[in-house]
């Protein structure tokens, strides 16, 4: 006892490196579960006061983008209003309230940190749970795509960027449907990669790709954005190609949450197939 | 360690990390290059340091930086790796008692070629074990060697510019 004892004082540098290391790498393994604990949420709640003091200081920079943005928004919706429109037809159809429901619900929430220089980026917004945000939510700016809500304390949230290597974003071409997975794998920030093109599919530079609607995060037809590069492969049944995003992930300011109003009906559908 | 030693090295501790966290997090050239400037405390720590500190406070230092970027464990793994091998390091690039002047590891009391010798082991070890960790693929196996060669240079450049500015006479 008393040399199993001298033996750990002897090696005592040893094993709370290892026991350091191991915490260490358990927490990073697993911090998604980690999330649901007390601990982070305090964490959470430091870095959100940190990151808001951050963004109310760096916002004044970008003023000037933030106003075009908003200006070019203001002239897209002066566009809508029914004052906008010459009426051709003297015809009245009126639209009943139950052939009609609001399918999408967007919540405007503010980016208080981003990067777009790690290999997994993160952004955290100023909207929580009281505001009605859950996990597996799509964010977007305008009608580009983001990222989707990964974690959620009472008053911010984290959203998995779409540059991220956890991140996979069910898409297809906006000329002939065909489905594909776009895919983010570091380096520059403005490109990412375009998986599983079906090889019938004849490509050319500048084919948009939207959003397929498929994955429930995002609605049907979102922008991702346009082919700039494609190879051939040989031996595999799918071509890749690259991928300029139409998002310009380092000047994010104010985004929309989506917010599907079925969730809850498609989600239940599917645990009764499940279950079935 | 005196008591004054221990006062600036704590006072270092939490100047770092608001500099890490709210300037270097946000640089980026052409996604290869991202600074971990505050590893530069734990190069500082004293040689006297007892082993357990050592260990111990770069756990926290990685873990206060994890929290602000949301990376639980990932930043104290690659810390506590760097702190376990600095022993180890100084030991064999240390020809004798003389070369280990000084209460601390600095440019001044070893001289350029140890000082970087020393700065240049232990930063690639943290940088290695942070960007492979953060990706943890071996498809991208050359573009991430890529980015802990830049980035450990800058890190380097970083340290060796703030080595310059506290001894400006050097030796």
């Amino acid at each position: 006892m008393r040399n199993l004892y001298l033996f750990f004082r002897q090696h005592y540098f040893y094993f709370l490196f290892l026991l350091l290391e191991t915490l260490s790498l358990v927490l990073f393994f697993n911090y998604n579960e980690f999330q649901g604990s007390s601990l982070y949420n305090v964490s959470n709640a430091v870095s959100g006061v940190v990151n808001s003091m951050y963004s109310g200081i760096s916002e004044y920079f970008t003023l000037r983008k933030t106003n075009r943005v908003l200006i070019e928004e203001m002239a897209k919706l002066h566009s809508r209003i029914p004052e906008a429109f010459y009426v051709t037809d003297q015809n009245i159809f009126y639209k009943k309230d139950t052939i009609v429901n609001l399918e999408y619900k967007y919540i405007s929430a503010k980016v208080i940190s981003n990067s777009t220089n790690k290999r997994n980026n993160f952004l955290m917004i100023n909207k929580g749970s009281i505001h009605g945000l859950m996990n597996h939510m799509g964010v977007i700016i305008g009608n580009k795509i983001v990222g989707q809500v990964v974690s959620v304390s009472p008053h911010f949230s984290w959203i998995m960027s779409l540059l991220n290597k956890d991140s996979r974003i069910s898409g297809k071409f906006k000329k002939n449907n065909q489905l594909v997975n776009v895919e983010w794998n570091g380096g520059s920030y403005r490109k990412g990669q375009v998986r599983e093109i079906p090889k019938h599919v004849v490509m050319v530079v500048g084919d948009t790709i939207i959003t397929s609607g498929n994955s429930d995060i995002f609605p049907e037809g979102l922008l991702i954005g346009t082919i700039s590069g494609y190879t051939n492969a040989q031996d595999e049944n799918f071509n890749n190609g690259e991928i300029l995003f139409s998002t310009d992930f380092n000047s994010l300011g104010y985004v929309e949450v989506v917010v599907d109003m079925m969730r809850k009906e498609k989600d239940e559908l599917r645990a009764t197939f499940k279950s079935q | 360690m005196t008591s004054r030693t221990v006062f600036f090295n704590v006072v270092r501790f939490f100047f770092l990390i608001p500099i890490q966290v709210l300037i270097l997090n946000h640089i980026n050239f052409s996604g290869y290059i991202s600074p971990y400037y505050y590893i530069y405390f734990i190069l500082l720590l004293p040689f006297d340091t007892p082993k357990w500190m050592l260990l111990v406070s770069a756990f926290l230092l990685g873990w206060s930086v994890d929290v602000f970027t949301n990376t639980i464990g990932l930043n104290a793994a690659a810390c506590v790796l760097m702190a376990f091998f600095r022993p180890f390091v100084i030991r064999a690039i240390s020809s004798g008692p003389e070369s280990l002047m000084g209460d601390t590891p600095s440019l001044k009391n070893q001289g350029l070629k140890w000082f970087l010798y020393y700065s240049v082991i232990l930063v690639v070890i943290h940088h290695v074990a942070l960007f492979y960790l953060e990706i943890f693929r071996l498809s991208e196996f050359f573009a991430t060697f890529v980015r802990v060669l830049l980035s450990s240079a800058f890190t380097l450049v970083l340290v060796l510019i703030s080595e310059y500015m506290l001894y400006p006479r050097g030796k």
